[in-house]
């Protein structure tokens, strides 16, 4: 028993310091974490592919009228599974590498897109025009009134 | 390897079986693959039938679920599980049940295991097992309204009943002259909340009684009405914290089997891989937390620090240290690029060596031994009794291991062996899961030359348009702490039509009380509840009632655990004595 007691302390020693002194110094993640939602607003089309097959469905779609359309994503809800990025085509949005984003505030992980959208001329239901000429068509694309 | 013709020649035993004793009541067979059998019988006979498959022809039994088909047909139906593990099948008895409510013969007489299964059909479907020996609730919590079945399909998923708070459950009278020691509703090693009520006779244990379900969160209520099937996949792994890869998994290949997909091998190759670092990560976690519960916390912090590259690994390949979320139906979403195999080969034979060091120091520390060493005994009839699995059923000798009997992924193309101890004790489940940490790096070798060899990239089967409604898949993954069971009937609107899980624990947990053995003395509960692995935790507090005089005592957890270690440090004084 007294060898094993032995033993222990020379496997102890050898481990030495491992803890790091973190948050002291920056443990940057690795590429190919997933972090933060980062979502580039100009490119999104709102499409809604990523609220279609988002698992907690943090991603709410609201269309106020047949051309305008709100897309509201409730981060706070989010479990960082990378699956809006995995499908949409336009790559405006992605896990980032950054993990520091606890927040005593929910409206910190909030984004909310207002979007002008091509109507459908028989169901009446917003779509995303095919190209960004037919997008500048849209009615309402350049106004910024309040809403 | 067992071969499809084994498998055939079990189906057809088992079938003649049946159809030889129930005749006209077997009303329909269905083999949808070589290695899975439906037999559809009518609810008079389902004990007979449980009885041919469980006794007669040794089946191991799985778990029971209750389905509400009245939108499809107008009835009910329950199905009960078996398997049998030497011949690669898994079988189901289906049983149509009419009326409203519906009533069935209990199995639980004949199949103790059954035993929280029905309870649970009762309580979330309102199917009454007639003849069960314990009719108290199960999952539903107390003062939940009378004639209201969550898992029906007219109970809208978001529906919040109101309580009667004056109902309490009724726990079982304690034996005369006892006392009884309450641990919980917050467990001092299990991750969930859960109550036993045990009672003592001074220090003995002589009974107990069970209380859990307090956290039961409708997951499978969730999954059959508002999800869709891959983002099911998401939440199924979140069923465990520990050890969600195995679910998701399990779900994946149940609704594969279901819908007839074949995965590209790269893919299974790649699930394998990341289930062997599940494993390695949670035994190594069980093992330090096992000694923490004994006064080792020296074996505790060394473990942990041995574990935690395997972590960093996961993260690495998967990009989360946890929820690796590599599943998708069809197959897996993240490549593993050549660049990481090598710190994928590094970072596991760090592993191996160190787990190597530190299983030899410890193995030789007599105190340590002594504690695990005739405690929690759980004979081999008793494992097949309570259905348990894992680890927990292989410290009885019983080599059952879904990796080998029920091949899933790549393990058919992987060499490990069954590691079995004949202890019966807490000790041979320690060595069962030291031991298995070699098996996985072994396997995590020969996954990454295979994906070598393997071109790079072809990760997803096609889907078809529609995963076609109303068919049954079943599947199973071996778990660190046992098997993990899905079964997925398909529905329409792309999501299943139900969705059952049983967790290994479900099983493990029943098996508990019957480790406590006479003799079994309070500071020794902890290791043994802990030796199956039930996802520890820590504890809330700990109340011990003098039924006599009424008198309650809280034992906190510091209590609880001082209790557990004063134990280890006198045997260490008689031992030292002794030398
Ligand atoms: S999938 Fe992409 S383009 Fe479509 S709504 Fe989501 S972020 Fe926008
Ligand atoms: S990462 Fe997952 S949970 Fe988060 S917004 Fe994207 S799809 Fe939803």
């Amino acid at each position: 028993m007294v060898d094993s007691k032995f033993k222990q302390l020379l496997l102890a020693l050898r481990a030495g310091k491992v803890t790091f002194a973190y948050p002291f110094e920056p443990r940057p993640s690795e590429p190919g974490f997933r972090g933060r939602v980062v979502v580039d607003t100009d490119k999104c089309t709102g499409c809604g592919g990523c609220a279609d097959v988002c698992p907690t469905r943090c991603i709410r779609i609201v269309d106020v009228s047949p051309t305008y359309r709100i897309i509201r994503r409730y981060l706070e809800r989010c479990i960082h599974c990378g699956r809006c990025e995995d499908v949409c085509r336009y790559g405006a949005v992605w896990l980032d590498l950054e993990y520091e984003i606890a927040t005593t505030s929910k409206s910190d992980l909030f984004i909310e897109q207002h979007l002008f959208m091509g109507s459908c001329s028989r169901c009446g239901r917003c779509y995303v025009p095919p190209n960004p000429l037919d997008r500048l068509m849209v009615v309402g694309f350049r106004k910024d009134e309040e809403v | 390897m067992v071969t499809i013709e084994q498998s055939t020649e079990q189906i057809n035993q088992a079938v003649a079986a049946l159809q030889e004793r129930l005749g006209e009541k077997v009303r329909a067979i269905e083999q949808p693959t070589p290695h899975r059998l439906y037999v559809t019988i009518d609810p008079d006979v389902v004990v007979q039938a449980a009885d041919i498959l469980f006794n007669d022809l040794r089946a191991r039994y799985l778990i029971s679920a209750g389905m509400d088909k009245r939108p499809l047909n107008g009835g009910f139906e329950v199905l009960h599980f078996f398997a049998f593990d030497r011949a690669n099948v898994r079988c189901a008895l289906v049983i149509p049940l009419s009326g409203d409510p519906p009533r069935i013969p209990s199995i639980t007489p004949t199949v103790p295991a059954a035993g929280w299964a029905e309870r649970e059909f009762r309580d979330l479907f309102g199917i009454i097992p007639e003849g069960h020996p314990d009719p108290r609730p199960l999952a539903l919590p107390d003062g939940f309204p009378e004639g209201l079945y969550p898992l029906r399909k007219d109970f809208p998923y978001d529906y919040k009943p109101p309580l009667d708070h004056s109902k309490t459950f009724p726990f079982k009278e304690p034996p005369e002259g006892t006392t009884v020691v309450t641990v919980g509703p917050f467990f001092p090693v299990l991750e969930e909340p859960s109550q036993w009520r045990i009672f003592v006779d001074g220090e003995i244990v002589v009974g107990w009684d069970y209380r859990g379900f307090y956290n039961h969160r409708a997951i499978e209520k969730l999954g059959d009405s508002v999800l869709t099937y891959n983002q099911v996949v998401f939440l199924a792994e979140r069923i465990c914290g520990i050890c969600g890869c195995v679910h998701s998994t399990s779900y994946c290949q149940a609704v594969e089997e279901a819908a007839g997909i074949e995965v590209p091998l790269r893919a299974k190759v790649i699930r394998t891989l990341i289930l062997e670092l599940e494993r390695i990560h949670s035994h190594l976690l069980w093992l330090g937390l096992a000694c923490h519960i004994l006064g080792f916390d020296y074996a505790f912090m060394q473990s942990w620090r041995i574990r935690e590259p395997v972590m960093w690994l996961a993260e690495y390949l998967t990009g989360s240290r946890k929820h690796f979320s590599i599943n998708l139906v069809g197959g897996v979403r993240r490549d593993i690029k050549k660049e990481q195999h090598q710190r994928t080969l590094e970072v596991v034979g760090k592993i191996e060596r160190e787990t190597k060091e530190l299983a030899d120091t410890l193995l030789n520390d007599m105190p340590l031994i002594a504690r695990l060493r005739g405690t929690g005994i759980f004979t081999p009839e008793e494992v097949r009794l309570t259905g348990a699995v894992g680890p927990t059923a292989r410290g009885s000798g019983i080599a059952i291991d879904v990796r080998k009997d029920h091949p899933y992924a790549a393990y058919d193309l992987v060499e490990f062996d069954v590691v079995t101890q004949d202890g019966c004790d807490n000790l041979a489940r320690t060595l069962v899961r030291v031991y298995e940490i070699f098996e996985s790096v072994k396997i995590v070798r020969q996954c990454i030359k295979m994906l070598q060899e393997l071109p790079e990239g072809d990760l997803m089967a096609e889907l078809p348009e529609e995963i076609p409604p109303y068919r049954h898949g079943m599947h199973a993954v071996e778990a660190p702490r046992g098997e993990v069971f899905h079964y997925v009937f398909t529905g329409e609107n792309n999501r299943p039509y139900r969705w059952r899980v049983r967790a290994p624990s479900y099983q493990n947990i029943q098996a508990v009380p019957v480790m406590f053995k006479p003799g079994t003395t309070i500071a020794d509960v902890p290791i043994t509840l802990g030796s199956v692995d039930p996802c520890f935790s820590c504890t809330e507090r700990m109340e011990v009632i003098d039924i006599r005089s009424g008198e309650t005592k809280v034992l906190t957890e510091q209590e609880l655990y001082r209790l557990s270690r004063e134990k280890t440090a006198e045997l260490r004084k008689q031992l030292e004595g002794g030398a």
